[in-house]
């Protein structure tokens, strides 16, 4: 390790002892861990407590994004984290050259969690995470605006995403008048199935727990994605269902699973078991049963009659961002229609851009009338969203389901 | 006295920068975790240090299945290594001739191809209603509605192929090593090849066995892609429960003292195993 | 019984007499070589499948079911920036690792094995201890301390973590060779007027040589094909096995499969080099230990 600086050292002992929200019990350990820091190489055990994410004050956000400013400057080289194959890679070439600079677009973000666990440590350090756009998930979306953790948008620089966003994604639970959130894709949680295994169309959410598929079935590793689906089965709205509702969706969920109806629970790799014919019935991504279907006519995705989960991955501007300009240009850039379409035709998820659908009707009709890529309007009244679980309900929900499935 | 008097200094010259590398980028982080395992709290509230050792006996009640599926899979998976890769050491090292260069290299290779390409490859040959899964019930060794994926036999045969070319090598140097006439010698006198092999190559070959159970075992017990792609959560093992607990749920303590949990095990049962093979120093058997 | 058949260099091959104990021997050499070559096609038969998808032309992005043969992706191997950005970035990360892994791991080696002094014992275990670390805390363990060293994460951090994950087994696979190694050669060169430095390039190196390429091939693999220890410590840095991981959520291109499978062939003439290489320095040997 190169030397720690003294001024660095410095500057840490002194985060260590004035820090303002300083319990007794922190205090002496963190006295502990400034005597430890003081004596040199060791100065790493100082963090002898991890810093909580805890609600900071919302109010003060939307305070600053009352008064956000990201004045025009020319684009110069700016960082956009993304989810592996999430975008036409021509439509990054065509907005460098449309607007100078160049994007600096990383595939890293793998898993909201694992993502999270990556650039957790700068954000609670309030330090800047070194990208300028990131896409994360609902609840994980959730949690960043919760947390502080964003940036407001300033909207007079993204005029399209103001004119063209769809209107169903418009004040989402967390962030209900789109301050500090742009969605970049939705998506919806149905019934993946082989029809030539099944012999009939699947509908329902009763189906996961059919014993006629018994051992046939996947449903998803994260908890709240198949809590959630469980209770919309039941007749219930995720969104104003408590952490004690899902418990007992998990309990649901358990019974069965003991009597032997779940293969296994996954992630994205349910692909593989349906396309291979392991299973006849899985818990799927509308975009991933697009892209299946190309290769097995046979395949089915179905939203369940009760309803379906509609999640979206939503742009962010991180705190301490330091390119909001070219990350909000961004923004505005694929919220117009003909390159909303562009990313629409290659990712195959639900494009929340107004006027998508008109423009691939010419170029590509067969994308255009996908039910699973354009839903209809009375499907769309039948989509659900997430809960909002706060950290601790999250990890005592991902502890009770992780019980079951591991079993 | 080996050296006479040179300086005292030599073997520091050589050791330092390597052991200082290790110190300051392995055991400073690591002695932190220790730390860690020692906080409580909830990812939102933050984490303080309470000294909380009840966090060990916690993670031992609640994960013991995970704790000892991954000691089965791997103590079983090493043992097939070693039935596979004994002969397969003993070939090369004696009979290959002038292909031994050709072998050890097919040996190595498949290292340099994606771990994760590898797994989702015998997921696709793996399949319920794939060739090889007919065979299998062809013959019985799976039951007619059975299948191969999401078993815990999956998940240890995907353990004992990723790690079977590091019980090959440690056991081909060993026996490589193995002065023929001393076989030749033995089979004169004791007039059994059966006798020879268990009175002399067994033994000679011994600290190769033991490294090679080591350089299986160890990762083995704390992999988790082979879990999670060729088995099911019921397949779960420590690794995987670590993994989860660092990166999703957050519970950065408990994966701290997972992790000691499992260091310990691991070093108390080479100890345990080190002592019944006889060597005498562990880490001179690594070697 | 017989004679048993000695092996070892063509050259020196015995010829048995021949009766009962030669066709039992016989027998015993061709059921262990099947044996092995059972052995190598268990550990060939993903990546066979793996190399045949790259000619697959999946019509969706999962490259799952064999649909048709086409040349098209291993025309253009690094249609995708980012996935060819990846595969270099894997590639560099592994060879610098990797030297900077040998060239400590080696020193260490030998000072383990050649010299006694105190707390060789606690140094011989604490070059253990890192292979008996799952791969999860030494990923998360390091990133703690780059966090509070205030190092962002990136190529170097990605550099530091893998000559730290591989030193351990580089170290092993060289003192492997030492132990095997006459230590007086050493002393008689010393003892002749080298100094410590001269005895080390131009009599240890070259008998430990070999050791040390296993060594370097053992260190590169592992860096190459490392997926935990990574994601922890990559920050926006890519590399290979992360990408795969990434890719895996919305299908793997068979673009993937090409380069893996380019590497695999890379690496193959490396090696495939180096064993003539080898062959070529054991007969200027043999040659000279001949005069």
């Amino acid at each position: 390790m190169p030397e720690p600086t003294r001024a660095s050292l410095e500057s840490q002992l002194e985060q260590l002892l004035w820090d303002e929200s300083l319990s007794r019990r922190r205090f002496l350990g963190r006295s502990a861990g400034a005597v430890a820091l003081a004596g040199g190489l060791s100065s790493f055990l100082s963090a002898c407590g991890i810093a909580g994410t805890a609600e900071k004050n919302v109010a003060e956000l939307a305070k600053l994004a009352a008064s956000v400013n990201h004045p025009k400057v020319p684009i110069g080289d700016w960082t956009f984290a993304n989810w592996p194959l999430y975008v036409d890679k021509p439509v990054l070439r065509q907005f460098d050259q449309r607007y100078g600079g160049h994007v600096k677009y990383v595939e890293e973000i793998n898993d909201n969690n694992e993502f999270f666990g990556k650039v957790r440590p700068q954000l609670s350090a309030g330090k800047s995470i070194g990208r300028d756009l990131v896409v994360l998930t609902d609840p994980m979306a959730a949690r960043w605006v919760r947390s502080s953790y964003v940036t407001p948008i300033d909207k007079r620089n993204t005029p399209n995403v103001v004119a063209n966003m769809s209107d169903s994604l418009k004040s989402p639970p967390f962030d209900p008048q789109r301050l500090y959130s742009t969605p970049w894709q939705s998506g919806a949680l149905g019934l993946g199935y082989d029809i030539k295994a099944t012999g009939r169309e699947l509908k329902s959410v009763k189906e996961f727990f059919n014993p006629e598929w018994k051992g046939k079935v996947t449903m998803f590793l994260d908890s709240q994605d198949s809590a959630s689906t469980v209770l919309i089965g039941e007749g219930k709205d995720p969104a104003t269902s408590d952490l004690d509702a899902h418990l007992a969706a998990v309990e649901t969920i358990s019974k069965a699973q003991k009597a032997g109806q779940f293969r296994r629970f996954t992630g994205n790799d349910f692909t593989v078991d349906l396309t291979k014919g392991n299973i006849v019935l899985a818990m799927a991504y509308s975009g991933d049963m697009v892209q299946l279907q190309a290769d097995n006519p046979n395949l089915r995705f179905a939203y369940p009659e009760e309803g379906a989960i509609l999640w979206t991955d939503n742009m962010l501007l991180p705190a301490h961002v330091q390119h909001p300009y070219a990350a909000e240009t961004m923004m505005n850039f694929v919220y117009e229609p003909e390159v909303a379409a562009k990313i629409a035709a290659y990712v195959n998820y639900i494009p929340p851009v107004k006027g998508v659908r008109e423009i691939l009707a010419k170029t590509d009709p067969e994308i255009a009338e996908n039910p699973l890529i354009f839903p209809s309007d009375e499907q769309a009244k039948k989509f659900f969203s997430y809960a909002q679980l706060s950290s601790p309900q999250r990890q005592e929900l991902d502890k009770a389901f992780a019980k079951v499935t591991g079993g | 006295m080996r050296l006479k008097n040179r300086s005292r200094l030599i073997p520091w010259y050589f050791a330092a920068p390597g052991l200082l590398w290790l110190l300051v980028f392995f055991l400073v982080p690591l002695l932190n975790q220790l730390n860690v395992s020692l906080l409580t709290g909830d990812p939102e509230a933050g984490y303080e240090l309470t000294w909380a050792f009840s966090n060990y006996t916690d993670a031992i009640s609640e994960y013991w299945p995970q704790i000892r599926r991954s000691l089965g899979y791997a103590g079983v998976a090493t043992v097939i290594d070693v039935i596979i890769a004994f002969p397969l050491a003993y070939f090369i090292a004696y009979r290959a001739g002038r292909w031994k260069g050709l072998l050890l290299l097919m040996i190595v290779l498949p290292f340099f191809m994606s771990q994760v390409l590898r797994t989702v490859s015998w997921q696709l040959l793996l399949t319920d209603n794939g060739w090889i899964v007919s065979r299998l019930k062809d013959v019985g060794l799976v039951a007619d509605d059975g299948r191969v994926l999401a078993t815990s036999g999956a998940v240890i045969g995907g353990i004992a192929y990723n790690y079977l070319p590091f019980m090959v090598l440690p056991l081909y140097a060993s026996l490589e090593r193995l002065d023929r006439r001393l076989i030749e010698a033995a089979t004169d006198l004791y007039a059994s090849r059966a006798v020879a092999f268990r009175k002399i190559t067994v033994p000679l070959a011994t600290p190769g066995l033991f490294a090679g159970s080591l350089l299986v075992f160890i990762p083995a017990t704390g992999d988790f892609i082979n879990a999670s792609l060729l088995g099911s959560t019921k397949q779960y093992m420590v690794g995987n429960v670590i993994q989860s607990n660092f990166l999703t749920v957050l519970d950065y303590p408990t994966a701290a003292a997972l992790s000691f949990l499992l260091i310990g095990i691991i070093l108390v049962g080479i100890t345990i195993y080190s002592a019944l093979l006889g060597t005498k120093n562990l880490t001179e058997a690594a070697g | 019984m017989a004679a048993t058949p000695t092996i070892g260099k063509a050259t020196t091959e015995v010829v048995a007499p021949a009766g009962a104990g030669d066709r039992t021997a016989t027998l015993r050499t061709w059921s262990l070589g099947l044996w092995s070559v059972f052995a190598i096609l268990f550990l060939f038969l993903p990546i066979g499948v793996a190399i045949v998808f790259s000619f697959n032309e999946p019509a969706g992005r999962f490259n799952f079911t064999w649909q048709q043969f086409t040349f098209d992706h291993w025309l253009h191997p690094f249609a995708d920036p980012d996935l060819a950005r990846s595969l270099k970035n894997s590639v560099l990360l592994a060879v610098i690792s990797t030297v900077g892994s040998v060239a400590l791991g080696t020193l260490l080696a030998i000072a383990l094995v050649r010299h006694r002094f105190r707390g060789r014992g606690t140094a011989d275990f604490f070059v253990f201890l890192p292979m008996a670390t799952p791969e999860v805390v030494l990923g998360a363990s390091a990133l703690g301390l780059f966090l509070v060293a205030g190092i962002s994460t990136g190529f170097l951090t990605l550099v530091i973590v893998h000559i730290m994950f591989t030193i351990s087994y580089v170290v092993v696979t060289v003192k492997a060779r030492l132990q095997g190694m006459d230590p007086h050669i050493e002393e008689a060169a010393r003892d002749l007027g080298a100094s410590e430095w001269q005895a080390f390039w131009r009599v240890t190196m070259p008998t430990i040589a070999p050791g040390v390429v296993s060594a370097a091939v053992l260190a590169a693999a592992l860096s190459v094909d490392d997926y935990v220890v990574s994601s922890f410590n990559a920050g926006q840095t890519q590399t290979f096995p992360l990408f795969i991981f990434g890719a895996t959520r919305q299908g793997v291109p068979p673009e993937v499969n090409v380069l893996a499978t380019m590497l695999l062939l890379f690496i193959l003439a490396m090696l495939g080099l180096n064993l003539g290489v080898q062959k070529a320095l054991a007969r200027r040997d043999e040659r000279r230990a001949a005069h």
